[in-house]
This record gives C-alpha cells, sequence and structure tokens, in this order.
C-alpha cells in the first residue's frame, strides 16, 4: 500500500473508531494462532442450552459444550460408549446405561447419573416446553439407580439408542440453581469445550476445557461465526478470514475448488431429496400409472450430475444407504421417457396439470429440471413456492389440498427408516397424503420390535409396497459439503456434526 | 398553560406549537397502532412457528404442544388483546426461538445497526451534497457528464451486487479489509459504503435538483450581478436554500437505515436489526417481528417529526403548520 492510502486508511478507521466506540460496539476479534480455528456457519445458536432447540447450527455449537450419553462412530455409524461406557436391556421396556465414573463439569461439580436422568426428565416436562420432545416421547421415565441411568419406554423402542445419541448431559445442580434462562446464556457442561464469550447474532467463542476427562482436543479455540449469505461464506474462505464454511451449495464448492490452498470436505448424508404424491387428492396423481410414469419421466443422472455436480448419491428408495432397513437389492431408479408417454396415455392423464408445492429453503433448480423432465413426457407443471411456513403449513393439512406433488428433502437424525417413512407415509401424519392399511400395520409393528432380523423383514415388505405404490420417489442421497483452508484435517460425518475435538490443524 | 395558550396564538414562531405538536403525536400513535395490528394479523395468517420449531418427524400432538406452550391454541382475539395489553406495559414477547425477551433482542443488535446506519449516513451526505452541487454548478461541463453517470450507477446497482463486488476487491483480492463479520472500525468500511452508494445517489440527485432550482431564481441573479463569487453563492445561499429537501432525503435515509438494511447486513454478517428481521420472519417468531415493526415504524414516525420541527429552524414558515406563505 502506498503511503497516502494507507494514512488514508488510518485516518478513516479513527474516525470509525469514535463512531463505534461512541455507539457502545467492541471489535469481536480473535487472535488466529495454530491451535484456534474459525468457522462460518449459515446461523446463529439460537439457543445454548441443549434441551430446547434442535436446527443443525445450534446443535454444532452446543454438542462441543456438552457430553452426549451416547455418540456414534464416525466412519461406521455404530452407537458407541461416551458418557455410557456400556448398557443393556434387562426387559423389552427397561434399559439400563453405566455412566462413566469421575467426569466432572467445567465448574468442577461431580457428572451423576441423576445428571443423565435430570437432562431427560426436563427435555419430557410440558412446562419446559422443549422442542426436541417428539424425539425422545417414547421414554416413559429416566431415573438413577446408583451408578446407572434406568430408562423405562411405553413400547419397546428400537431407535431409543439412535436418539440417546444426540442427549447432551446437563449439571442438574447448576441448572436448578440459575434456572433455564441463565443457563442458556452461561452454560456450563462437561465437554471438551467451554463458553468463552458470545456476541448475540454474531459469534460464539469455545476455549478446550481443562477438567475433560477424554484426550486433549488439539484445537485449543473455535470461533464460530454466523454468516448467513454462502457467496459471503466463500469469501471468508478465499480471504483466509476463516478455516471452516458450513452448508455449501454445489456451485460454491465449484468455485472453491479453483483454490490451490483451500479444499473442499464432503460426504453423504442421511438427507434424502424427494418427491412426495398427493395420492387422495392430487387429482392426476391419485393414479398410480401417473406416479409411476413420473417416476420414469426423471433424468436423476442429471439431476445427480449436472445440478448436484456429482455431490449426491443415486438411491433406489426414500431412505439412504445409511438408514436401518435400507434394501439394496430393491432396483434402481429408471429414467425411460418412452415408457413413461405410454402410462401417461393408457391412464389417460397427458396434458394434465399438476401443482408442485415446494419452498426456496429446497433447491429450486432440481424442482425446475423436474419440471422440465414432466413437460417433455406431456405433464404441465405448475410450481407453486411459499416460505417454509407456509409450505409446511400447506402441506401439513388434514384436508390435503395442498396439490399433485411437493419436493423436499428429509432427515431424520436417526439412521433408521422409521424417521423416514413412517412420518411420511403412514396414514393420518401430518406429512402423510398415503393411506394403505397393509404399510400401516408393517411400520407400526416395526417400530414397536427391538428384533433386528424382524425388522429387516418388515421394512423390506414395507419398502416393496412403497415401490409398487409410488407415494413418493427417492430422487437422490444429499451430500454434507464444506469448505476449508487446507491447513484444516478432519473427516466430515454423516450425521453433520461439528465435533472439533475430531479436527486438527497444521 | 400560559406557554400553552401563548404558542398557539403565535403560530409562526419556533418551537413548534403544542398543539401542531400535539396532533403530531397523536398522528404518531395512531400509525404505530395501525401498523401493528396489521402486522399482528398478517403474521398470524401465513404460518404456523410451531411446524418450524418441532423436529420433522414430529407429529400432530407434538406440534400441538408446542402451539399450546407459545399461547397459539387461544382464539386470535385473546392472543391480539393480550399483546395490546402487554404491549402497553412495554412488554412485546418472548421470542419463541430463543426464549429471550423480543425487546432485549433488539436492543442487542440495535448499537450495530446505528453504528452502520450513522457512518452511512455521513458517507452519502458528504460525497452526496458534494456531487449535487458540483453537478449543479458545473452543469453541462465535463465534472457533470463523469459524475451524473456514476450517481446513476449507484442507485440502479442493488445492494447485494455492490457488497459482493467490493468485498471480492478488496477482501479476496487485495485482502485490505475484513470480508464479514464485526472485527473493529476497518469492517464497517465496506457495508457502509455498500449501504451509502444507494443513499448518496438519492441524496445527489435531489440537492442537484434544488441547486438548479436556486440557480434560475433571481437573487442569485443579483447576487452574481453584484459580483459574489461562486464560494460566496455556495455556502452564503444555494446552501441554506437548498438545505430542505436535502434535509428530507437524508432523513428518510437515516430511517431507511435505522430500520434496518437488511441486505447489506446480510452481505456482510454484520449482527443489526436487518439481520434480526430475515431471521425471525423466516423463522416465524411473532414476537421479535412485532417488536421490529414497532421499532421501526417509531423510527420513522420520530425521524419525521423530528425533521418537521427543524423545517422550522430553517424556514420559519413551516412552524406554525400553515404553509400560507410558503409558496
Amino acid at each position: 500500500m502506498h503511503r497516502r492510502t494507507r494514512a488514508a486508511l488510518a485516518l478513516l478507521a479513527a474516525l470509525l473508531t469514535l463512531g463505534s466506540a461512541a455507539c457502545g460496539i467492541e471489535p469481536a476479534s480473535a487472535d488466529r494462532g495454530p491451535d484456534t480455528i474459525t468457522i462460518d456457519t449459515a446461523n446463529y445458536p439460537s439457543t445454548l442450552d441443549p434441551g430446547k432447540q434442535y436446527d443443525t447450527d445450534t446443535y454444532s455449537v452446543y454438542r462441543n459444550i456438552f457430553d452426549q450419553l451416547l455418540r456414534r462412530d464416525p466412519r461406521t455409524n455404530r452407537v458407541v460408549p461416551w458418557l455410557a461406557t456400556s448398557w443393556r436391556q434387562t426387559d423389552p421396556l427397561t434399559w439400563r446405561f453405566a455412566i462413566r465414573p469421575g467426569v466432572r463439569f467445567s465448574d468442577g461439580s461431580p457428572l451423576t447419573a441423576a445428571d443423565a436422568a435430570f437432562s431427560i426428565s426436563r427435555i419430557l416436562d410440558k412446562k419446559y416446553g422443549s422442542q426436541q420432545y417428539a424425539n425422545f416421547s417414547v421414554i416413559d421415565s429416566a431415573a438413577a439407580d446408583g451408578s446407572d441411568l434406568v430408562v423405562r419406554t411405553s413400547v419397546p423402542s428400537p431407535t431409543l439408542l439412535s436418539y440417546l445419541t444426540t442427549l447432551s448431559v446437563v449439571p442438574q445442580a447448576y441448572v436448578r440453581r440459575v434456572g433455564d434462562k441463565q443457563f442458556a446464556v452461561k452454560p456450563v457442561g462437561s465437554g471438551p469445550y467451554r463458553l468463552a464469550s458470545a456476541t448475540a447474532g454474531s459469534q460464539i467463542v469455545l476455549t478446550a476445557n481443562p477438567r475433560w476427562w477424554g484426550t486433549a482436543p488439539s484445537i485449543r479455540t473455535a470461533v464460530f461465526r454466523a454468516v448467513p449469505n454462502v457467496a459471503s461464506r466463500v469469501a471468508d474462505l478465499q480471504s483466509r478470514k476463516v478455516d471452516l464454511a458450513t452448508s455449501l451449495t454445489p456451485d460454491a464448492a465449484d468455485q472453491i475448488r479453483r483454490d490451490p490452498k483451500l479444499a473442499i470436505l464432503s460426504t453423504p448424508t442421511e438427507r434424502v431429496a424427494y418427491l412426495a404424491f398427493n395420492t387422495i387428492k392430487g387429482g392426476a396423481t391419485d393414479d398410480p400409472r401417473v406416479r409411476k410414469a413420473i417416476s420414469q419421466a426423471i433424468d436423476y443422472d442429471a439431476l445427480i450430475r449436472n445440478l448436484q455436480r456429482g455431490y449426491a448419491k443415486p438411491i433406489n428408495s426414500m431412505a439412504t444407504p445409511l438408514a436401518f432397513g435400507y434394501d439394496r437389492s430393491l432396483p434402481d431408479n429408471q429414467h425411460d421417457p418412452e415408457a413413461a408417454k405410454r402410462l401417461l396415455r393408457q391412464a389417460n392423464a397427458v396434458g394434465a396439470t399438476l401443482v408442485m408445492a415446494t419452498s426456496p429453503s429446497f433447491d429450486p433448480q432440481v424442482v425446475q429440471a423436474i419440471q422440465g423432465d414432466l413437460a417433455a413426457v406431456g405433464l404441465n407443471v405448475e410450481i407453486r413456492n411459499s416460505d417454509q411456513a407456509t409450505y409446511l403449513k400447506k402441506v401439513q393439512d388434514p384436508g390435503h389440498d395442498w396439490g399433485s406433488i411437493r419436493f423436499g428433502k428429509w432427515s431424520c437424525s436417526c439412521l433408521d427408516s422409521d424417521g423416514v417413512i413412517y412420518p411420511l407415509f403412514h396414514t393420518g401424519e401430518i406429512w402423510s397424503s398415503y393411506t394403505n392399511p397393509e404399510f400401516d400395520t408393517l411400520v407400526e409393528q416395526a417400530r414397536e420390535t427391538t428384533d433386528v432380523a424382524r425388522r429387516t423383514t418388515l421394512y423390506r415388505q414395507s419398502f416393496d409396497l412403497l415401490g409398487r405404490d409410488l407415494p413418493g420417489i427417492g430422487l437422490f442421497q444429499s451430500y454434507a459439503v464444506y469448505g476449508a483452508n487446507s491447513r484444516l484435517q478432519w473427516t466430515p460425518d454423516a450425521s453433520e456434526s461439528l465435533f472439533l475435538d475430531r479436527m486438527k490443524v497444521s | 398553560m400560559t406557554a400553552l395558550a401563548a404558542g398557539s396564538r403565535r403560530p409562526r414562531s419556533f418551537p413548534a406549537s403544542p398543539r401542531y405538536l400535539a396532533g403530531r403525536l397523536a398522528q404518531a400513535v395512531l400509525a404505530l397502532f395501525g401498523v401493528t395490528t396489521i402486522v399482528f394479523f398478517a403474521l398470524r395468517l401465513s404460518g404456523d412457528p410451531a411446524r418450524l420449531l418441532v423436529p420433522e418427524g414430529a407429529s400432530a400432538a407434538d406440534i400441538e404442544r408446542v402451539r399450546d406452550q407459545l399461547g397459539l391454541s387461544d382464539s386470535l382475539w385473546h392472543q391480539y388483546l393480550s399483546f395490546l395489553g402487554n404491549a402497553v406495559r412495554g412488554d412485546l414477547g418472548y421470542s419463541y426461538v430463543q426464549n429471550r425477551p423480543a425487546t432485549e433482542l433488539i436492543a442487542e443488535r440495535l448499537p450495530y445497526t446505528a453504528n452502520l446506519a450513522v457512518a452511512a449516513l455521513i458517507l452519502s451526505v458528504v460525497f452526496g451534497v458534494t456531487i449535487g452541487m458540483v453537478t449543479a454548478l458545473k452543469r453541462g461541463r465535463w465534472q457533470e457528464k463523469v459524475l451524473m453517470p456514476i450517481v446513476l450507477i449507484g442507485q440502479a446497482m442493488p445492494a447485494f451486487w455492490t457488497g459482493l463486488l467490493l468485498v471480492l476487491v478488496f477482501s479476496v483480492a487485495l485482502r485490505w479489509l475484513p470480508s464479514t463479520g464485526y472485527d473493529g472500525p476497518l469492517s464497517l468500511l465496506l457495508p457502509s459504503v455498500t449501504l451509502a452508494s444507494l443513499s448518496a445517489a438519492a441524496i445527489a440527485r435531489v440537492t442537484r435538483g434544488a441547486v438548479l432550482e436556486q440557480l434560475s431564481q433571481d437573487y442569485i441573479r443579483t447576487a452574481r450581478a453584484k459580483g459574489a463569487g461562486t464560494t460566496r453563492l455556495v455556502f452564503r445561499h444555494l446552501a441554506r436554500n437548498s438545505a430542505i429537501p436535502v434535509l428530507t432525503v437524508a432523513a428518510l435515509e437515516l430511517a431507511n437505515l435505522l430500520g434496518g438494511a437488511v441486505v447489506t447486513e446480510v452481505i456482510f454478517a454484520w449482527p443489526g436489526i436487518g439481520q434480526l428481521t430475515i431471521q425471525s420472519v423466516s423463522a416465524r417468531d411473532f414476537p421479535v417481528v412485532q417488536a421490529i415493526v414497532v421499532f421501526a415504524s417509531a423510527v420513522y414516525i420520530v425521524v419525521n417529526l423530528l425533521t418537521d420541527l427543524l423545517y422550522g429552524v430553517l424556514d420559519r414558515r413551516v412552524a406554525g403548520g400553515t404553509k400560507a406563505g410558503a409558496a
């Protein structure tokens, strides 16, 4: 920089400093040493109380402050011990977890089975109003028995362990003393990190917790920044302001790939892009032949290759291969426009108009591509785009008056077919515009059986039925796409978690 | 009381008459009430926040539970009346998403927006007035031919485009300035220039128009004939007489900026009211959206009121509320 430029910038900086001081705002800078990492996420966490909210960006931060009862092995996705060192079922409704001895919260108090029981009970407490209630509602009671946590469910629950990987353990005494509101602002956990500072709406700084029971993490300080605009997150990576940016789109990934100092980290997730049909009041889509024709009209390969830029994988049903119950033997989706035309002629549906409900938070390019594919076989698609809240209000209505097709992306964070096809297609569930008593019985039984072989069979039969009836089409398995500075060593996992203790910087 | 009576008998004096003030205040309260009511009902017609709060596999019963918790299962009138009752007492409710008072959320974000707004306003007044004056005084000369297209581009470029362009040049290519967030005063530069590019153009056009109008007046010709130089002309005559329209635009721009420079704040990850607005609307966080609307309307109303009162200082004919002699 020239001397004049520098002088001008200095003068400007001085002026602006005065302005900032007058408004009472402080710079939120953090030094970036070799053991510090800066991460851009799309949203600022809505809370730091792990019993309340559930969205990805909130999760990413607070799960580092707390320990979970169980975790998943990032390579195999199997449930592995964490705060619970072992567990067994004493009867179909009762689970007993041994709690790790010697664990302390960052304020020095010991973590006990009573804290674990309290963490579950408060989510179940109506007055507390947890938005995670739905995930734990199968639990009847949670109590401490010596150093064990005993969980009783109302029916046998095969997905209990899955959901317990999302349960963070909070300190009962501290929460009771300071109250829920204060706890959400000044959380105390037993996890590998603790809260250093928070600038509302802007950023949160975590530092390594010296009392943590595990191997000390190599990253000492982590700065989570809220940057809602994806182009701004890419610019932050390119200007070396941050080391990691989450929730990138496939075309943003292309931009990053051109920079030799940056890397794309991606992994298939359990999020499935799908079409669901209104089979009750959808008009043309009430006819299974039309649904079949639509499934043949779509060019799946083009969706994955051109629009997702390869950050997606073909699937053969409504679940991803990561979900329990996924059946590899089912036939793949077929792109066959000629067959589709024949079927539409048979069904007398050539030229029919279909209303397609979607929301801009789902990939608009995919919606348009499907519109084109269907036009090519003689179906007119009218896209009805509404924001997420309106979209949900429309499609979750028991009147089923939302149109013929909807596009969405689904993840239950449970790696189980139950969390996908039960809410989407079971009669009377808010998402379902499909009804089939045979299917209902199969998924009801599967949801209350802990026998793995029996569940596998039940899901095989359920997916067969769905393949025949086609109340929905699984389009592809989505990837989580991250942009990273190449000094970061980290392998993202299927559950889209950002565990800092699994990261390293060089 | 004497002061009141005296004031109303002397309509052309400044400060403005109490009756004029009271009328304006009553209007203001009515406007505030109207806007809030519309927003209250419009929000509730549009979508259900409970559905956005529950996990994807949640059942109808789970959603009902959350609705009860948030008080959304009460009748619309009941909700409206309790909202009004609380609002009068200064309680604008709790954020559904963050579980904190809506007013607290706004108070937390306000310094950021105020900082940005003031910086942008200073930049746009300095550049806007200068460009406006120069293009008017140098009409038909090269200065006008260079500056007018810049003004047009400034007004035509959307903020998201200007903002990203500045980031690409100054943060990604040159690495001189921070791209997003707030890490000290230098990070104020790009967002405030982005915001200023819009309002500076508006101010420049209004200034130019006002100055051109003044230039055609007799008194200028007289002054020129008496041999007044350009400097004297500009500072002695033009500045004061062109100030009212410029002040109006500047005040409205400030109200706009304070109410939330939504796009700019999102691009630069600036944690102000604008970003809070986007987040709260998409989450259907009713109490926060309502509180923002109350706040933004109040800013508009207060700024407008202050502007009108300032007119009085510049042009005493307005102060009494009678504009009879103004033309």
